[in-house]
């Protein structure tokens, strides 16, 4: 590598660090360009590791769905709900858009959101894994929906990253099998109480938890050489 | 020719009988091998192209006269013949062997040896036996011990389920093809074939052929009976499933490949014919003209068999590529709660008839 | 008294099979001929689309959205298209929304017809899958037409589409709908109404619709079971609400309410519908430019959005959390057939053999989309 490479990449990480990819999505040649983004990772990771990385969704405004009034109300009712209810299960206090949720008393609270009259979230839309970066933690966010009222609701559980545990639902909404086993392969949360707690997508024996943020693929998986994404791939 | 006239005929007849029998009967089998060779190419011919008309795509072209885009694809089923000699015999590790390699060898027994007694014309007849349809029922149902022999041998699950399936369906359709044959025989008084077709000689009201369809109405039913449970014994759709291509990928004939499939392949044509044909003896008049009296010498007498069971073959192609499949169960019950009564009704209608009106 | 002891029967459908609309693979314990339990195994076609999805552009990602569901390719695109477009909070012109209503339906017949042929196959009849592959040839050919690619087209991008209409297209389109919509006709003639069809079809895997919205099962697969519910109709994104269309419901008018006919009966209505669909919006299409809402960097701010959509299999929604930089930090992709899956295992208990490969047929799954 030339100096002037290693200076115009060294300067365009410094850019795109500040907030401005522009600087690396110009690099004409390929292969600059590449190694400007192997190295900005390679620096973000450095940075994440002095300081704590801020959660970038907590600052969303409302954009879940599209009925923005409407969906702050439902969010504070059912917070309010379940406060009462099931006391000391929220994790924050305020509500814009999902509610944050302690992961102990999940499943009865899941059960009376899907059979309290006023809510009846029947359906499980979607349950997403996230990782907030690596050493912290993980979450689990949940996307209800009720067929009858027409209302939907987003449910974020966080747990460790060193023991990731959630109570499953897989007994109050069926497809939560399914959803779990996944979130479980690609994050490696497990979910107490689930009946068939196996990998979904990948092999049964597969080692790591690929959509964590530090995953390393294995170096060979029966005899079979995995081949490395590069960093900063294209 | 029979059998029996060139014994009589042939010169040392009396000093060596087994060599004159044995020479007698390769002269008469040898170009009815040779039909089902050439029948079976056209057949395959013919069902490509017409499941190419009817369901809207242009099937084999190009390899035709002049090996230029042709038209027709003349040359396709002997491409396919080809193909499927010169192909690598493969027989699985854990299959059974001898099994294995016997199974073709007796579906395809159990169908050629019918063509023994089929009448090709007044005196183009193989065998002709005073019990010959008789003959026919009994001996086309060796090829359901072939299936059996192929599941079982292949070693492989879903060989087995085809197997069981096909020999369940044969073996029930069995019965409602036999009882619809002894509904006509009561009306014919004689089993030979060649009996049957002289019995349909002449006409009814002097228009209409002296057919058995149109004798009474209770054969008429029993004919549609005993051509669909033809149909079934057969394996043709909608009855294919044992050998059921979404399903069982090829039923109980999954690890053959190559001659051996070929053999299979074979056999169902063969069988094809073989029911086609007893349905044009047994109730539309045979080697008999339509108009009677007219086109009626020996030689018009092989092309008005030839014509009628060919149509017939061609209805059993275009069933196929009409109707969905019936599943297991419900063939069985179509065969068992629907036909079985019917041909019941038909031994005691026909026979009613005969008392009363014939 | 003698007791019979008999033992279940291990099967293994697939992965390679000629029925199994993909690589899937069935673990079947049967007694005999019925089944009693059904384990569908996927994975086989996991291609680590959402890991993929983190390291490329936003709009790098819309070829691979496409080869998750590579059957209704257009509506992948859409659906990804509208939950960024809400997330930048863009505006596309009008033009660019008539314009992907009419492909979007269009793929939606191709889809319903690839999907109704291929349950002809499965349960026998060769003819049908034939002639609905035809007329599913037409309308690949329009997409060719229009943006130069048969299956995997990546038209919809977010902010506009990738090409404007070609001269001659809307002749052409009007041309098909004038061609298909008597076909529909003759296809219920040939399959919809033939009796064996209906016997192997009429009662099999009822789904009742309780089970179906625990399993998360949406669109044709729920409307068979009686439950009205379209996400166009109810809660409509892009220009949706403009159109005049019935939402088609199972009515168990051959069998039970839920049961293979009525799934295979709803997307049979539905081609009808989007016909009507595609119609209007050909004669209400306007003028415009087709790119100006493109934005020439696509960095979301920060925040996260879960919107859904209706594709020809269901209900598919997009989950995106973005942190600021043009690279999704998350995107969850739901899909409809992974939940269509997940029911199968409930709703094939004491059929038999055949009906299993019935059933399947009648979810309508395409494995690239289940496994992404």
């Amino acid at each position: 590598m030339s100096d002037e490479q290693i200076k115009l990449i060294e300067k365009a990480v410094a850019n795109a660090l500040a907030g401005d990819m522009d600087a690396i999505n110009d690099i004409e040649d390929r292969v600059t360009r590449s190694k400007a983004k192997a190295a900005l990772v390679k620096a973000k990771r450095l940075a994440k590791a002095t300081t704590p990385a801020e959660d970038p969704s907590n600052t969303d405004e409302l954009k879940v769905g599209d009925s923005a009034p409407t969906e702050k109300s439902l969010s504070e009712k059912v917070a309010a709900c379940l406060n009462e209810k099931f006391p000391n299960s929220l994790e924050a206090e305020d509500v814009n858009g999902h509610i944050q949720m302690k992961g102990k008393n999940w499943f009865k609270i899941a059960q009376y959101l899907r059979d309290n009259p006023d809510f009846l979230f029947d359906s499980l839309q979607c349950v997403t894994g996230y990782d907030f970066g690596e050493g912290e933690d993980l979450e689990v966010r949940y996307n209800l929906h009720s067929m009858t009222h027409n209302h939907t609701i987003e449910i974020r559980i966080k747990t460790d990253r060193n023991n990731p545990k959630v109570p499953s639902v897989e007994q109050v909404w069926r497809i939560g099998d399914w959803f779990e086993r996944e979130t479980f392969d690609m994050y490696g949360i497990e979910f107490e109480g689930h009946s068939n707690m196996i990998r979904i997508l990948c092999p049964e024996d597969w080692e790591g938890w690929p959509l964590r943020k530090d995953y390393e693929t294995q170096e060979t998986y029966h005899g079979i050489v995995v081949p490395k994404v590069k960093d900063g791939w294209e | 020719m029979t059998v029996d006239q060139l014994i009589n005929w042939l010169p040392f007849g009396t000093d060596w009988p087994v060599i004159t029998f044995l020479t007698a009967v390769i002269i008469c089998a040898l170009p009815v091998f040779l039909f089902i060779a050439v029948y079976a190419l056209v057949a395959i011919y013919g069902e490509v192209k017409i499941s190419s008309f009817m369901a809207d795509k242009v099937g084999p072209m190009g390899q035709g006269v002049g090996f230029h885009a042709g038209k027709w694809g003349l040359l396709q089923p002997v491409a396919d013949a080809l193909k499927l000699i010169l192909k690598e015999d493969i027989i699985p590790a854990a299959a059974d062997k001898k099994l294995f390699i016997m199974a073709p060898f007796v579906v395809f027994i159990g169908a050629f040896i019918s063509f023994a007694a089929l009448p090709f014309g007044q005196n183009t007849i193989i065998a002709d036996m005073n019990i010959g349809i008789f003959y026919i029922l009994a001996v086309g149902s060796l090829s359901v011990i072939g299936i059996i022999l192929a599941g079982w041998s292949s070693n492989n699950k879903w060989s087995l389920y085809g197997g069981m399936r096909s020999a369940a369906q044969i073996v029930s359709y069995e019965i409602p093809a036999g009882l619809s044959i002894i509904s006509i025989i009561m009306l014919t008084e004689t089993l030979s074939m060649q009996g049957i077709n002289e019995f349909q000689q002449g006409t009814i009201w002097g228009i209409l052929p002296n057919w058995i369809i149109f004798n009474n109405p209770f054969s008429f039913i029993a004919f549609f009976i005993f051509f669909i449970s033809g149909v079934a014994e057969c394996n043709r759709t909608p009855f294919d499933i044992p050998e059921a291509e979404s399903e069982l990928v090829a039923g109980a004939f999954t690890e053959y490949s190559g001659m051996r499939y070929a053999f299979f392949f074979l056999s169902e044509y063969a069988e094809m014919f073989v029911v086609s044909g007893v349905s044009a003896t047994a109730f539309l008049g045979g080697w008999n003209s339509p108009i009677s009296g007219f086109f009626d010498s020996p030689g018009w007498g092989v092309f008005w068999f030839m014509g009628k069971t060919l149509s017939l073959v061609f209805v059993m192609i275009w069933f196929r590529w009409t109707f969905p499949r019936l599943r297991v169960d419900q063939l069985m019950s179509i065969c068992w709660k629907v036909f079985l009564p019917f041909s019941l009704l038909n031994i005691f209608g026909v026979g009613i008839w005969s008392l009363l009106v014939g | 008294m003698g007791v019979v002891h008999g033992d279940l029967m291990t099967l293994n459908i697939g992965p390679q099979h000629p029925s199994t609309h993909g690589v899937l693979r069935l673990k079947v314990k049967t007694d005999g001929e019925i089944i009693s339990e059904v384990e569908p195994i996927i994975g086989y076609l996991h291609r680590c689309f959402e890991k993929h999805c983190e390291n490329v552009t936003y709009e790098q990602v819309i070829p691979y959205t496409d080869r998750c569901d590579y059957i209704a390719a257009m509506n992948n695109n859409f659906g990804y298209a509208v939950t960024v477009e809400e997330l930048m909070e863009i505006k596309v012109p009008e033009r660019v929304e008539y314009i992907r209503v009419i492909v979007a339906e269009l793929n939606r017949i191709a889809s319903h017809l690839l999907a109704l042929g291929a349950y002809g196959l499965d349960v026998g009849a060769f003819t049908p899958f034939l002639y609905m592959f035809r007329d599913r040839e037409r309308i690949l050919d329009l997409f060719e037409t229009l943006c130069g690619a048969r299956l995997l087209y990546n038209y919809i991008w977010v902010g506009g589409v990738s090409h404007d209409l070609p001269p001659g297209f809307i002749g052409a389109v009007y041309s098909f709908l004038d061609y298909f919509e008597p076909k529909i006709e003759e296809y219920n003639e040939l399959l919809t109404y033939n009796k064996i069809f209906i016997e192997r079809t009429g009662d099999v895997g009822v789904m009742p619709p309780e089970v179906a919205v625990s399993y998360g099962v949406t669109g044709p697969n729920l409307r068979g079971s009686g439950v009205k519910w379209d996400i166009r109709k109810d809660e409509p994104y892009s220009i949706y609400d403009k159109f005049d269309f019935d939402i088609p419901v199972g009515a168990g008018e051959m069998g039970t309410v839920g049961d293979c006919w009525d799934r295979y009966y709803v997307r049979m209505v539905e081609m009808k519908e989007s016909v009507k669909i595609t119609r209007q919006a050909l004669k209400g299409i306007p003028a415009g430019d087709v790119h100006q809402a493109l934005p020439k960097k696509i960095r979301p701010p920060q925040g996260s959005i879960y919107k859904r959509t209706e594709s020809p299999r269901g209900d598919l929604a997009y989950y995106i959390v973005s942190d600021g930089s043009p690279i999704p930090y998350r995107l969850k992709m739901r899909s409809p057939a992974f939940t269509a899956l997940s029911v199968l295992s409930e709703i094939s208990q004491g059929w038999m053999m055949s009906d299993v490969l019935a059933i399947l047929g009648s979810l309508d799954i395409v494995l690239g989309e289940i496994d992404r």
